[in-house]
């Protein structure tokens, strides 16, 4: 079986890497494949998801969170059964309009562990909780 | 790295062995030999001046800014009328960083972010209205320009400013910030001129202040955007030589000025004051001596105002909560302690709600509040370098300076600092030493209240992130449309294309960035030149 493998996005054109790097090193510790494609547009983030044949696209957010829903709608209606889950500075507010998409959501102090659980379970390698 | 903080495994975060206790004995022979110099002396480690905080206290400076440009000036006044001692103006960066205006297709993409981390300031008009009513030529001005490309036009916008409203030039004080630290290490601007260009940029301002404003600070470099990035304590300090030697080197191989003057405009610089109390004084004290040690061993230099190094403080942002965000009170008041015991004289205290958005007016108010009362209650300010002559201080400053001068030399042997920027090895290290952090909390090893322990918070979540203003972008938008309407249209491109020629050459470009000011050239514009004539620099890692 091919490993699985994850889109990483930032939405913002803010270039702070420090919190995506740690998180994609944990997932490739993990035995997964991840693309990291850095500050992307909507639009390039949705081609990039389908050209990459993933199974999962992950979202740093460090804007404001009107651009990443946007980007989530776009990923969502050009791939329905993408699994999305997003990290970053998100403010409680913004994490529950993520939340209400569908999105799992792990802002600053967030554990490894629990975003690697994460992309297991949203991507079939685990039972879903 | 986190010190572990039990048994006999203690370390510090420069992976320094820390013993139980310190005796004189502990202290290495070529610093107990310099532990009795007053403060205000070479070496200096002890302090900037032997009656310290007594007659100069420190600065309180705060990072501000959003929205449009009056927004960022309320707020600015806000902390002015609360205490503030000078002021930072921040841009927006999706404009700033990569010198785009509004209209450009990777900022129309995300018009909502616009404003969310600075004004937005795409033209000399946007800066006047940024500056009104502001202390220009009273007060200690940060003009923003924190990355390096945005610079020349930030600066030259506020310069451009202060002429018009009739001050003098060579009477201004304030400092520029023009960064590789930020640019090149900690936050990966998405197109960039390259290093060598950057470099030539810092050099110009350099030159250029010490003809036109001798007052000003042309570049501050920040330890802080390579330490916040993941950089140990005596990483931050030997890439910060290893920087400024290339900025000097670079002067001196110009020979168009003094080099005196130069490393004077060099030695006003920023470290990132962290939570480990101890090993962050030590680090302040340990700059000193280097830089006065660089500039006696390097270059001959031993003028008391240029060796005596001027340091900028501010608080850790990465080690400020997301959960019980209160917390952040006590971690920001206890990180400037670290700051004020090492003697800087100037100080940012990062906002309490740091992990979840750029500061609310409350927590900017905090920010000052905590440094007042560290200034006028707690008698922190009474005795310069009151760490002074601790064995383990002196012992734990001397072995940073060890270390510190280590990775500089392991930085020259590399081929510089630009070097290691170019190839991605400053990057890998950063990268590891975040890792490492990151494990050690996974793993239990180092605990962060609220976070990876003490859960239970018995009040709700009480913050909730600040956004700023719903209209930064579309104001913009209007007064882009507007300056290119009234401007003088033929007097703006005659300014670019005479920059363009400049930037194709090798004479200064400061000047010719007046102009383009003064007849109301536009940020995109600007960074239009440069893409044409710098193209982008090659990033080593992928964000």
């Amino acid at each position: 079986m091919r490993p699985k493998r994850i889109l990483m996005a930032k939405t913002g054109l803010d270039g702070h890497w420090r919190g995506p790097t740690i998180v994609a090193r944990a997932l490739r510790d993990a035995g997964f494949e991840v693309i990291m494609i850095g500050m992307a547009t909507t639009n390039e983030i949705v081609a990039a998801a389908v050209d990459e044949d993933v199974d999962l696209v992950g979202l740093n957010i460090g804007g404001h969170i009107d651009v990443a829903l946007r980007a989530v709608d776009a990923v969502q209606s050009t791939c329905p059964d993408m699994p999305l889950f997003a990290g970053g500075t998100i403010p409680p507010h913004a994490c529950k309009q993520l939340e209400a998409k569908g999105l799992e959501v792990f802002p600053p102090g967030s554990a490894l562990t629990d975003i690697v659980a994460s992309a297991n379970r949203l991507t079939g390698l685990s039972s879903q909780q | 790295m986190q010190a572990k903080g039990s048994g006999d495994t203690a370390r510090a975060c420069s992976d320094i062995p820390l013993k139980p206790y310190y005796t004189a004995d502990d202290i290495p022979d070529g610093h107990a030999a310099r532990v009795n110099q007053p403060p205000g002396e070479a070496p200096y480690h002890r302090g900037f001046h032997p009656s310290g905080y007594r007659s100069k206290p420190w600065r309180i400076f705060q990072l501000s800014g959003f929205g449009k440009p009056e927004d960022e000036n309320e707020r600015i006044k806000f902390l002015l009328k609360n205490g503030e001692t000078g002021f930072i103006m921040e841009h927006d960066r999706n404009t700033a960083d990569h010198c785009y205006n509004v209209d450009h297709p990777e900022v129309l993409a995300r018009r909502e972010d616009v404003g969310l981390t600075g004004a937005v300031m795409q033209s000399v008009r946007d800066t006047a209205i940024c500056l009104d009513g502001l202390p220009m030529d009273t007060s200690f001005g940060h003009a923003g320009g924190a990355v390096v490309q945005h610079a020349p036009f930030a600066l030259a916008a506020y310069w451009t400013v202060a002429k018009q409203r009739g001050y003098d030039l060579q009477r201004l004080a304030g400092t520029g910030q023009s960064d590789f630290n930020l640019t090149y290490l900690g936050c990966v601007t998405k197109q960039q001129i390259p290093t060598d260009a950057g470099l030539r940029f810092n050099a110009d301002i350099i030159e250029f202040c010490t003809e036109h404003l001798p007052r000003w600070v042309p570049v501050s470099i920040a330890g802080y955007n390579g330490a916040d990035t993941g950089l140990t304590p005596d990483q931050e300090l030997g890439s910060l030589f290893a920087n400024a030697v290339e900025y000097l080197d670079e002067i001196a191989k110009r020979d168009r000025i003094s080099l005196e003057i130069a490393a004077r405009g060099c030695a006003g610089v920023s470290f990132r004051a962290s939570i480990k109390i101890f090993e962050e004084a030590c680090k302040m004290r340990a700059a000193r001596l280097m830089w006065s040690d660089l500039l006696r061993q390097r270059y001959g230099i031993t003028d008391p105002r240029v060796a005596n190094l001027r340091i900028h403080c501010v608080t850790a942002g990465s080690k400020m909560a997301y959960q019980q965000p209160m917390n952040n009170l006590v971690r920001g008041a206890l990180m400037a302690v670290s700051a004020v015991l090492g003697g800087v004289q100037s100080l940012g205290v990062s906002g309490y709600d740091e992990a979840l958005s750029i500061p609310s007016e409350h927590a900017h108010q905090m920010s000052v509040r905590i440094q007042q009362i560290l200034m006028e209650e707690t008698g922190l300010t009474d005795v310069t370098d009151p760490l002074g002559g601790s064995y383990y201080v002196e012992t734990l400053t001397a072995q940073l300076v060890e270390k510190a001068w280590a990775f500089f030399e392991d930085i020259q042997s590399r081929g510089g600092y630009l070097a290691c920027l170019d190839s991605g090895w400053l990057h890998a290290k950063a990268e590891e030493n975040q890792h490492a952090e990151f494990m050690q909390t996974e793993s239990g090893d180092a605990h962060i209240v609220g976070v990876t322990m003490a859960h239970d918070d018995c009040s709700p979540f009480e913050i909730d992130g600040f956004i700023g203003s719903d209209d930064a972008f579309d104001v913009a938008l209007d007064r882009l449309k507007e300056v290119k309407r009234s401007r003088h249209e033929r007097g703006a491109a005659d300014a670019l294309r005479r920059l363009e020629q400049v930037c194709r050459g090798t004479e200064n470009i400061m000047p010719a960035m007046m102009d383009c000011l003064e007849r109301e050239a536009t940020l995109g514009e600007v960074g239009d030149v440069y893409r044409e004539v710098f193209g982008d620099w090659r990033t080593p890692i992928q964000s």
